[in-house]
């Protein structure tokens, strides 16, 4: 073999060598990153609280990363010790993420964001000593959104979102875990890229939903549904009507789905939308989820378990017969807008759109909702066939929505101003002009929770002022609507709603 | 030898092949005509809102285009709403604002038709969704805003492919074949053939003219921009968008003639001057073209005016029927309704008469021949005066005379001097006292654009007749007005 021949033969070896070198690489990478699976939950309540929709695919944060932000950033926290519960998740014992957070392998990473528990889920305590226990597809009444996003932005903002501060974190925590430090890959992932392009997009939806500052202080267990949505068209938002900018709302429970359907009720507190899978679709797109990106087979298994889910029965005492004198009252006064009981929605009423004159409530978040919206949603999952939103319409009032498992949907109205069941019957003279909302102690007297404590241990509750824009608690008052009944009639009728 | 030739055959035939495929390929990804959806042809209406007239061919923007525009610009939009901030009829559940069609042509793309500027929405009150009346004037469309919006994002810098496609993954996941055609094709070409119409948009730019404000269009000026390419010049005449209902009350024979200012000879040939301006060119199938006016002339020209939707005071109304007879029916109910009233007579802005000219109209006609469509056409004689109008469903044709310049039937029956000077045109909620929209208040500010009667070719001068009647036969006279 000459010299030349020799050197050809090598180079030949080594261009070999080099190559299956580059296809095990690639392969890897690509197993590495393609990749693109969500945690799978086999029960269906299970998948509801933990499970994917697919919102990960755009707001994903890396799992790691999670854990360090509320440790690095505890003084942004309306509570140091209390990490991301202090802006009201809920973590279930032997949990590592709260009810309502799914996980997902996605871009080489595990990734975590939200699905409808973190806003449909909830906790009550029969004392305050009492563990709380988790009801799912109840309103969040808990969870504080909108100081959820607040300490979010603020990390984004902190000159300590950096690569190194935050590995630094990540490593804090997994050495005090004992599970060693951050692959050296997703390490430099993370190092050169991961954190800098997070504290952008951090950076972007803070921009985005910039408004929200102009607004009275949402507090847990509500949001502002569709001024959100404005945002995601680009309306710029200081050319908006001041009528419409304050849309704040209580989560809705959205158990016995199947029922509403196919009544074909007026869905959202406006009754914008009579179709259910739309509405679903819809109200996913709040946890993240975008045409593209959303996980169809996923999002339906959850409105199928939906459909059928009843809702908790009231656990607590109920005298049965004090009860059983509410029952009429109920049905001469209520049932022909509130159906005909807990678990029958018949009536002439249900899920029809009462026009606000009628219903006198506090009118911002139907003017909210306008036509300008209306018409812009139709637009939303164009491209993809049937998906396309076809059914939303401006409404002029608000809808009659049926009372199952009413306990668990205090505070009352639609935008929670009222505390209890009880106060809902007095006249808005009479209600609570200010009372505390978080609170998951339960007022069985009352149905609702109890609403004057305004701390306990280190987390304070929120103040609920019923003079600020939005947060009126008057209307659904008057004869019709039972607030002139007496006070022995009032009692019968909440011991009767007890059942529902 | 032989076999040499016989590879060489194979070779060719190879090469056939490919370039057959390829050419499939480019017909299927660029000239494949598909059908509209059978919902659009199903009625009449729905054929007029949403049918394609052809404009798609060479004035269609791809459609992932048209849709994000909205999103990525809203700046250059006259105010939160997307499409709907132009006042587009937007019906709710509806993909397209009415008067937008979507066609596929390789890949789909949106255009307008006539629906656009002639459909026409009102209200009773806020609490009320929009009724729409097709073939009525779409007093709320800002059609000047939606030229500028248009040019505007088209020379914005971030219409480049990358800022488009990114905006677009938010919303679909284009096929990665359809991604690269918008990357390296559509989004350039759009560009470019948007931005080579900016010299015909010059006058819609001109920093001293008036805005038209909603409702309003400069007709004969874009004809003579658009399809004759004539420098700008100084002249400026937007008016009203007309009705189009009920063509058939235009007969030629007896002298009738079509536009405010008599400008066309019939119905066809506005019909198909007014379809030229949306297509932007010649019609690429001429037949298809064709057919598509004939059957507009057929619909319009049978369309009857909307009934006035709330309560008329009958006895009232037979009782204005007499002060009519008096007043109004020696112009609009007579030989003379359909033909040109000097402009002496009538007294209203003239300025709208100096954007035509028996030259212009020559000239059109001559193009419009050039494309092989014969019609009767433009009139060729300078314009000398205005059309004594036909007044059916003219409760919906507020505001009233040819520039829009008088918010409400009452309004139009005072003197000049007591006639509105500013007001806000665009809004639909309706003035059941006055006959005529809401020009005042809150919501007309916020939804209306601003109308200035001392403004160029806003003048409310003129049409004084009537304005001395006693009160009570003026009411009486609004009152019959209403069941016209």
């Amino acid at each position: 073999m000459s010299r030349l021949q020799r050197f050809l033969y090598r180079l030949g070896l080594l261009s070999v060598g080099l190559a299956i070198l580059a296809t095990i690489a690639a392969a890897y990478s690509l197993g590495r990153f393609a990749a693109d699976v969500p945690v799978q939950y086999a029960d269906d309540r299970e998948h509801f609280k933990y499970g994917s929709l697919g919102s990960e695919h755009e707001f994903g944060i890396p799992y790691w990363i999670w854990r360090a932000l509320p440790e690095l950033f505890k003084d942004k926290l309306p509570n140091r010790q209390e990490g991301w519960q202090s802006v009201g998740f809920v973590f279930e014992k032997g949990k590592e993420l709260p009810v309502g957070m799914s996980q997902r392998r996605y871009l080489g990473f595990d990734v975590v964001w939200l699905n409808c528990a973190f806003c449909h889920a909830g906790t009550v305590r029969e004392t305050a000593q009492s563990e709380p226990r988790v009801y799912a597809a109840m309103p969040a009444n808990t969870f504080d959104f909108r100081g959820f996003m607040r300490f979010l932005f603020a990390t984004g903002e902190d000159r300590r979102f950096t690569p190194q501060d935050i590995l630094r974190q990540i490593d804090v925590i997994r050495k005090r875990e004992g599970v060693g430090r951050l692959p050296l890959l997703d390490r430099l992932v993370l190092r050169f890229y991961g954190i800098y392009y997070m504290r952008e997009r951090i950076l972007t939806l803070r921009d985005r939903l910039d408004f929200i500052k102009q607004q009275p202080e949402w507090g847990p267990g509500r949001v502002d549904t569709f001024n959100p949505l404005k945002a995601y068209f680009n309306f710029p938002p200081e050319q908006l009507s001041p009528k419409e900018t304050i849309g704040t709302t209580d989560f809705p429970s959205i158990w016995n789905q199947g029922q509403r359907e196919s009544m074909k009720m007026n869905l959202h507190w406006d009754g914008n939308n009579v179709s259910l899978e739309e509405r679903n679709r819809s109200a996913a797109m709040g946890t993240g989820i975008t045409p593209p990106t959303g996980d169809r087979q996923s999002l339906k298994r959850v409105a199928d378990w939906l459909r059928n889910l009843p809702a908790d029965p009231f656990p607590f005492k109920i005298d049965k017969a004090l009860a059983d004198q509410g029952a009429p009252i109920y049905k001469k006064y209520c049932a022909g807008c509130h159906g005909a009981d807990g678990k029958d929605f018949r009536g002439e009423y249900v899920g029809k759109v009462v026009p606000i004159a009628e219903i006198g409530t506090d009118e911002r978040r139907l003017d909210s909702y306008t036509y300008e919206v209306a018409v812009n949603q139709n637009l939303i999952f164009a491209g993809y066939g049937d998906e396309r939103f076809s059914h939303f319409r401006k409404t002029f009032g608000y809808a009659n929505s049926p009372l199952d498992g009413l306990w668990l949907r205090a505070p009352y109205l639609h935008n929670g101003s009222v505390p209890t069941v009880r106060d809902l019957l007095e006249p808005s003279a009479k209600r609570p002009k200010t009372f505390y909302r978080g609170y998951d102690v339960y007022d069985q007297k009352n149905l609702g929770f109890v609403s004057n404590v305004s701390a306990e241990a280190n987390r304070k509750y929120f103040l609920y002022d019923t003079a600020q824009p939005g947060n009126s608690n008057r209307g659904h008052e008057g004869k019709a609507y039972g607030t002139e009944l007496l006070a022995a009639e009032k009692e019968a009728l909440v011991e009767y709603l007890k059942t529902f | 030898m032989a076999g040499k030739r016989s590879r060489w055959k194979y070779y060719l035939a190879f090469l056939l092949i490919l370039v057959a495929v390829g050419a499939l390929f480019g017909w299927h990804k660029f000239f494949r005509e598909e059908p509209q959806p059978d919902w659009v042809t199903a009625s009449p209406e729905m054929r007029f809102k949403y049918g394609s007239i052809g404009a798609e061919n060479d004035a269609g923007i791809p459609y992932w285009i048209w849709f994000v525009l909205p999103r990525m610009f809203p700046e250059k939009l006259p105010g939160p709403g997307g499409y709907a901030a132009l006042g587009v009829n937007w019906e709710q559940g509806q993909e397209m604002p009415i008067g937008f069609t979507k066609k596929v042509i390789g890949f789909p793309r949106v255009a307008n038709n006539c629906a656009a500027c002639h459909t026409a929405s009102y209200r009773r009150g806020l609490n009320e969704n929009p009724t729409f009346v097709v073939a009525g004037p779409n007093h709320t469309l800002n059609l000047q805003a939606f030229f500028r919006f248009i040019v505007d994002c088209a020379k914005d810098p971030r219409f480049n492919a990358k800022d488009i496609l990114s905006e677009i993954d938010l919303v679909y996941k284009l096929p990665f074949i359809d991604r690269l055609i918008y990357r390296f094709i559509l989004i350039p070409i759009t560009k470019k053939r948007l931005l080579e119409r900016e010299a015909q948009f010059k006058w819609v730019y001109h920093k001293e003219f008036p805005l038209w404000g909603r409702g309003r269009d400069d007709a004969m000026n874009l004809t003579k921009y658009f399809m004759l390419n004539q420098p700008m010049d100084n002249s400026i005449g937007p008016t009203d968008m007309p009705s189009v209902w009920n063509l058939k009350k235009y007969v030629p024979e007896k002298g009738h003639l079509m536009n405010l200012a008599g400008d066309s000879h019939d119905a066809y040939s506005v019909i198909i001057d007014s379809a030229l301006g949306l297509l932007g060119a010649a019609p690429k199938d001429r037949t298809a073209f064709l057919k598509e006016v004939d059957w507009l002339v057929e619909y319009l020209g049978g369309l009857q005016a909307p009934k006035y939707p709330f309560p008329i005071n009958q006895p009232l109304a037979d009782a204005g029927k007499a002060v009519f007879d008096n007043n109004c029916g020696r112009c609009h109910r007579s030989e003379r309704t359909g033909t040109r009233i000097p402009i002496a007579e009538v007294g209203t802005d003239k300025e709208r008469l100096a954007t035509w000219s028996k030259q212009a109209a020559i000239e059109s006609n001559k193009v419009v021949r050039s494309f092989g469509i014969e019609r009767k056409g433009l009139v060729e004689n300078e314009p000398s005066g205005y059309i004594a109008a036909f007044l059916d469903g003219i409760w919906l044709r507020a505001p009233y005379l040819h520039n829009g310049s008088v918010p409400t039937l009452r309004d139009l029956l005072k003197p000049v001097n007591e006639r509105p000077k500013v007001f806000y045109r665009g809004h639909d909620v309706y003035d059941l006292v006055n006959v005529g929209f809401v020009v005042e208040g809150d919501e007309a500010k916020r939804v209306g654009t601003k109308f200035d009667v001392n403004e160029r070719a806003s003048s409310n001068q003129g049409h004084e007749f009537g304005t001395d009647l006693p009160a009570k036969d003026k009411d009486a006279l609004i009152e019959y007005l209403k069941t016209m």
